[in-house]
């Protein structure tokens, strides 16, 4: 039994990602206070670095398969996958943010961002419900931290205010459904509480999984509990957006497959068939709303919910295909996603409007920034032969190999919906005409790295999906 | 690195070149001109240059050798659940001759357009779409599956359209590009379905999987498919050969290709001989071991009697059309569908190599016919009617000379070209495996020669009948350069199959090459191919009558004296209302466009008023209207229920989100956020408590 050992040194194999972002943290901090403030920009490339390094070495660095500290995470391949894809969410993010005027220079917010990744990265690996509970709340305090960063600017405050309360009422739920089902099973590993469910009573177990449901719902702002998106979204600084929109989504996910495939498969098809029903509703509000936005943030918000709709078709598929396809998904949506936020940087910083409107005439401004954006668009919105069309094939196979033929038809139709808000954003940057469209854009270097890496990636796993694919498909198996 | 690891290489990079070509021209340099046609030429010199050393390095390994270890390339590409779809390269003996030809032929075109698209307005785009069609050609030919080889058959499709278009100013010439694309859809969308058939019966699409595992084709030749008395393989077969009677314009789908004439010349020559018409013999050449799995002994299965009956009505049906025809072009179109339909009927009836032979030699001859046809448009001052031309000999001696030969290939002229060698012997094997596709297509032989000699006749000899005829020069060296290149091809290139029993030639040179290294394409399979077993005169005399008999008869017609000017075609007079028929191509136009155009346009306007206007936009109104009515409800909600008891949130929240009024549930205000999560849960958690 791994409760007799105390300590082994391996386990912190096991956790040396997070160790070094808390070292990462420490350096990051230490070196804000050496620099001078006109030279505080390059915390951003610290910060990015460190990142990458920390990337390389949780890809690299050799893993055991067991359980570490008692039961407490597990690092599986699948679980690396996701680390992987938050640590590489936080590169692009922390090279943004430089270009991103009233944070670029603050040493406490690329701190906050990676006390934020290092509970992502303990989410992802988490295999016990204390475990669990505390890493979602450090990375839920942290973004809370960032979204009401701006403390000058109303929105920003009123954000991370609203972002705070639905978060601790929705983690107050989670809690609850937590020592439920602590007091249905007596235990808090997952393989002993899944173990001891089975004899558990089906409406408490139920229940306990609606309230943890709730939790993770917050998280990757899934139907009922999206309500704060649109709001957060469009009042914290841009690249906490961005931010809030991939990596702290795709942690939602990473603990929501983890727990599903785990904890509750004794609750069989019933929860399969709610998690079907949220899927078509999230998706199809997502969408709808999507429709009526004039702020680009507020329209990727809402497209963010929808696009959380599309990746609960791999949970709810509930099989190795649509959990590897939703995983998949994620890593396209990361890079997409990003890409049309730094765009949205870049824009406002210039127009200083952050409407759909003040997009008029970018083409002219910049043929980079306009087919960054549109190669965002296209992506989300589906469209072949960019990511996200892949994406979405895969994800769609997935749900008709374990019969969800109805949520494919529904996904389809929302894609079809979806089209017509990305769309229109592209015809905006492409046809309509601005006064100021002879005024070039300028495009910084960090800005530059994004785009053009977040573009190549669009394309290249539009075009060649199969490597990539194979490797999350490889990872899926050590949960079959 | 091995040998066969840089050819690997080589033929994974072949396509790329005019790939990039075209993409930095349209991105960056299309406003210069003379950089977009250098990248394009380059390029296109690069591919050439790749394929000619992948090509002969492979003919020093052998057929055999290279069927037996076929250059191979795969990459995974696509994941499609529990498998991955892959893509990739193979080069075996019928690749390697292909990339001989088309990138012969391509890079003749690209340096030709230079001359012919000269002060063209667009002309930067010119370059930058035939790199694109030349890119489709290269693809399909290194591709080493069915997915990959049609991904690239419809980047052609597009680019023939685009290009046939070309000059869209021009009514007929759009017309022309939909008509084009449309036709050729119809075959796509058939042989999409016969992939998707085979994919589904297989699970995979490449051709080593499937072409060279006997026991996958016997699988497929033994299972019924959905149609009764069809096995699976012959439904496949007849599913995909309906994507060469549209690429390849045979009847009925032949309707296009003549009317793809309004394309820039340079465009004719690159549908009509290199690229997109070869394609689709190419792909029944490649199919071939599926097509003709199940045969026993010269009785074909049903895609090849299919393939032979269409194709020898096809060779004769258009060589008809071709003798009544007065546009330079338009003669040269009818001879490529009927040309064309030789080698779909030689597959027929199962002489695969004299097929492929036809297809290689057609080639050149045909891409030097077209491109002579150019020379002698821009040389006459865009005139295109032949009975405005005569005289151009003189004017014109190198465009003369060079046509003469083409033309004389065409026809089959005995031992001196290549058309002869590649004609005779389908007519060999015809003669000796089925009378009457021989029969149709030695009249269609005949004919040939006798429109090929009234062209010949009435563009070059005699006395200009045109103003413009008269005023007639040579054209640049860009121009005739090709033009002699690939004359030279439609000279010799007949030799290297000239059959071992043939008299003296035969003994004299030894070996017939071809036959040995493309057969070597289908393995044992070519053995088992029924053939002529012994050398027979009787066919190659009838042959040899009817390329003889042909010209001379369009000598004694149209050469020995010249038409006058005014003077109306001695045919019409002799043939009367036949010829009127002939000339309106049997009227096939006006049927489709009564037939099939007329009513689909009548039924599109039907659905569009009543089913569109009405049904669908009526529902979405009142989607629309709901909505509205839904918003109202909600703010009237809002306005005595909500906010007479609840503290209302800041109002810059609620200036944000009171475009959203609309909306019933985003208020901006997290009481009620929270109010409706607590609402799902209580809602959810009570539906469990109380029903399970």
């Amino acid at each position: 039994m791994g409760g007799e050992t105390v300590f082994n040194a391996i386990w912190l194999l096991t956790i040396l990602p997070e160790l070094l972002l808390l070292i990462l943290a420490l350096i990051v901090l230490g070196v804000d206070l050496a620099l001078p403030a006109e030279r505080k920009r390059s915390l951003g490339v610290w910060t990015a670095a460190g990142l990458v390094i920390v990337l390389l070495v949780s890809l690299l660095a050799p893993v055991p398969e067991e359980a570490a500290f008692g039961g407490l995470v597990r690092a599986d391949p699948l679980g690396r996958v996701f680390r992987a894809m938050f640590l590489l969410g936080g590169v692009l993010v922390a090279l943004m943010s430089m270009d991103f005027r009233p944070l670029r220079q603050d040493g406490p917010y690329y701190g906050m961002l990676l006390f934020s990744l290092l509970g992502m990265c303990l989410m992802a690996v988490a295999e016990n419900l204390v475990m669990l509970y505390v890493a979602m709340e450090l990375t839920s305090i942290s973004a809370y931290v960032l979204v009401g960063y701006l403390r000058e600017d109303t929105f920003s405050a009123e954000a991370g205010l609203k972002y705070m309360l639905f978060g601790a009422f929705t983690s107050a739920v989670m809690l609850y459904g937590l020592s439920l089902l602590f007091g249905l099973t007596g235990g808090t590993g997952y393989m002993e509480v899944a173990a001891a469910l089975r004899e558990a009573p089906f409406s408490l177990a139920m229940v306990g999984f609606l309230m943890v449901l709730v939790g993770f719902g917050f998280k990757v702002a899934m139907v009922p509990m999206h309500f704060w998106t649109p709001d957060v979204y469009q009042g914290a600084p841009t690249p906490v957006t961005a931010f809030i929109s991939v990596a702290s989504k795709a942690a939602g996910f990473a603990v929501m497959l983890r727990a599903f495939r785990f904890i509750f498969p004794s609750l069989g098809g019933e929860w399969v068939a709610l998690m079907v029903a949220i899927s078509a509703v999230t998706m199809t509000l997502g969408n709808i709303f999507a429709v009526w936005q004039k702020n680009i943030k507020r329209m990727l918000a809402y497209s963010s919910v929808a696009q959380a709709g599309y990746i609960l078709i791999g949970v709810a598929a509930a099989s190795r295909l649509g959990i590897a396809a939703a995983a998949f998904y994620l890593i396209i949506y990361t890079v997409t996603n990003i890409a049309a936020f730094a765009t949205v940087v870049l824009v406002s910083n210039l127009t200083g409007s952050e409407d759909i409107e003040s997009f008029a005439g970018l083409s002219r401004r910049s043929k980079f920034l306009a087919w960054g954006l549109m190669l965002a668009l296209f992506s989300l919105g589906g469209v072949p032969p960019f990511a996200g069309f892949i994406g979405k094939l895969i994800l769609f196979a997935g749900a008709v190999q374990s019969g969800l033929i109805a949520l494919v038809v529904i996904g389809v139709l929302n894609v079809i919906v979806s089209l017509y808000y990305y769309l229109n954003v592209a015809k905006v940057v492409f046809e309509r005409r601005s006064e100021e469209e002879e005024e070039p854009v300028p495009i910084p270097v960090p800005s530059r790295w994004v785009l053009g890496f977040t573009m190549a990636a669009i394309v290249i796993l539009g075009v060649l999906a199969a490597p990539v694919f194979n490797w999350v498909w490889r990872a899926s198996g050590a949960w079959f | 690195m091995t040998i066969r690891q840089l050819l690997e290489i080589l033929t994974v990079l072949i396509p790329l070149p005019p790939f990039l070509a075209f993409a930095f021209i349209v991105l960056f340099f299309n406003r210069w001109k003379r950089l977009s046609h250098s990248i394009a030429i380059g390029a296109m010199a690069l591919s050439f240059l790749m394929a000619q050393i992948v090509f002969w390095t492979v003919i020093g390994w052998g057929g055999e050798a290279l069927y037996e270890h076929p250059i191979a390339v795969q990459v995974p590409w696509l994941p499609s659940g529990d498998e991955v779809l892959s893509m990739g390269v193979m080069v075996d003996p019928l690749t390697a001759i292909t990339l001989f030809f088309v990138s012969i032929t391509c890079l003749a075109i690209f340096i030709y357009s230079v001359g012919y698209m000269h002060g063209d307005p667009r002309y930067s785009r010119f370059f930058a779409y035939i790199s694109l069609f030349a890119t489709g050609m290269l693809g399909l030919t290194v591709a080493d599956n069915l997915l990959m080889l049609f991904i690239f058959w419809e980047i052609m499709g597009l680019c023939s359209y685009l290009l046939i278009g070309f000059w869209f100013e021009k009514p007929s010439a759009y017309r022309a590009a939909i008509k084009a694309f449309l036709t050729t859809r119809i075959g796509d969308v058939i042989m999409l379905l016969g992939i998707a058939y085979l994919y589904s019966q297989t699970g995979t699409l490449s051709f080593a999987a499937i072409l060279r595992d006997e026991a996958v084709l016997h699988e497929l030749a033994v299972t019924p498919s959905v149609i009764s008395g069809l096995s699976v393989a012959a439904a496949v077969g007849l599913l995909l050969f309906a994507g060469t009677v549209g690429k390849s314009a045979q009847f009925p789908l032949h309707v296009w290709l003549p009317d793809a004439m309004e394309g820039p010349t340079p465009v004719s020559a690159m549908i009509h001989a290199a690229t997109m018409v070869s394609a689709g013999v190419y792909m029944v050449v490649r199919m071939f071991p599926l097509l003709a799995v199940g045969m026993e002994g010269a009785v074909g299965t049903p895609p090849m009697v299919a393939m032979a009956i269409i194709g020898s009505f096809t060779a004769f049906f258009a060589a008809t059309i071709a003798v009544a025809q007065d546009d330079i072009k338009r003669v040269l179109a009818y001879s490529t569908i009927s040309q064309l339909a030789y080698m779909v009927a030689a597959l027929g009836i199962g002489a695969y190599v004299a097929a492929a032979f036809h297809l290689v030699t057609h080639a050149f001859f045909k891409a030097l016919l077209f491109l002579g046809s150019g020379s002698v448009i821009i040389g006459a001052h865009h005139e295109q009617d032949m009975m405005e031309m005569g005289g151009l000999r003189k004017r014109m001696p190198v465009t003369f000379w060079t046509f003469l030969i083409g033309g004389f290939a065409l026809s089959g002229f005995p031992i001196l070209t290549a058309g002869f060698w590649s004609k005779d012997e389908i007519l060999a094997y015809a003669w000796h495996l089925n009378p009457v596709v021989f029969w149709v297509l030695a009249a269609g032989a005949l004919l040939t020669a006798f429109y090929t000699m009234r062209q010949i006749c009435l563009t070059f000899l005699g006395e200009p009948r045109g103003e413009h005829a008269e005023h007639a020069h040579e054209t640049p060296w860009v121009m005739t350069g090709p033009l002699v290149v690939l004359a030279l091809f439609a000279l010799f290139f007949g030799f290297v199959g000239v059959p071992e029993e043939f008299p003296v030639l035969g003994e004299l040179i030894g070996y017939n090459w071809f036959h040995h290294f493309v057969g070597a394409t289908v393995g044992e399979l070519l053995h088992h191919l029924p053939g002529p077993e012994s050398f027979n005169p009787v066919p190659l005399a009838i042959s040899v009558v009817a390329a003889l008999g042909g010209l001379t008869l369009g000598w004694l017609v149209y050469g020995r004296r010249p038409l006058k000017a005014g003077e109306t075609d001695p045919l019409a007079r002799w043939l009367g209302p036949v010829h009127t028929v002939l000339k309106n191509k049997y009227y096939i136009d006006e049927l489709y466009h009564f037939v099939f155009i007329r009513p689909t346009v009548w039924l599109a306007g039907a659905v569009f008023r009543w089913f569109d206007r009405g049904l669908i936009d009526g529902i979405l109104h009142g989607i629309a209207r709901l909505g509205e009515i839904l918003g109202i409800a909600n703010r009237w909600v809002h306005t005595y229920v909500i906010d007479g008891g609840v503290v209302d949130g800041s109002a810059k929240v609620v200036g944000a989100t009171g475009r959203e009024l609309r909306q019933v549930l985003q208020t901006g205000q997290v009481q009620h956020y929270l109010l409706q999560v607590l609402m799902f849960l209580c809602a959810f958690a009570l539906l469990y408590i109380l029903f399970f």
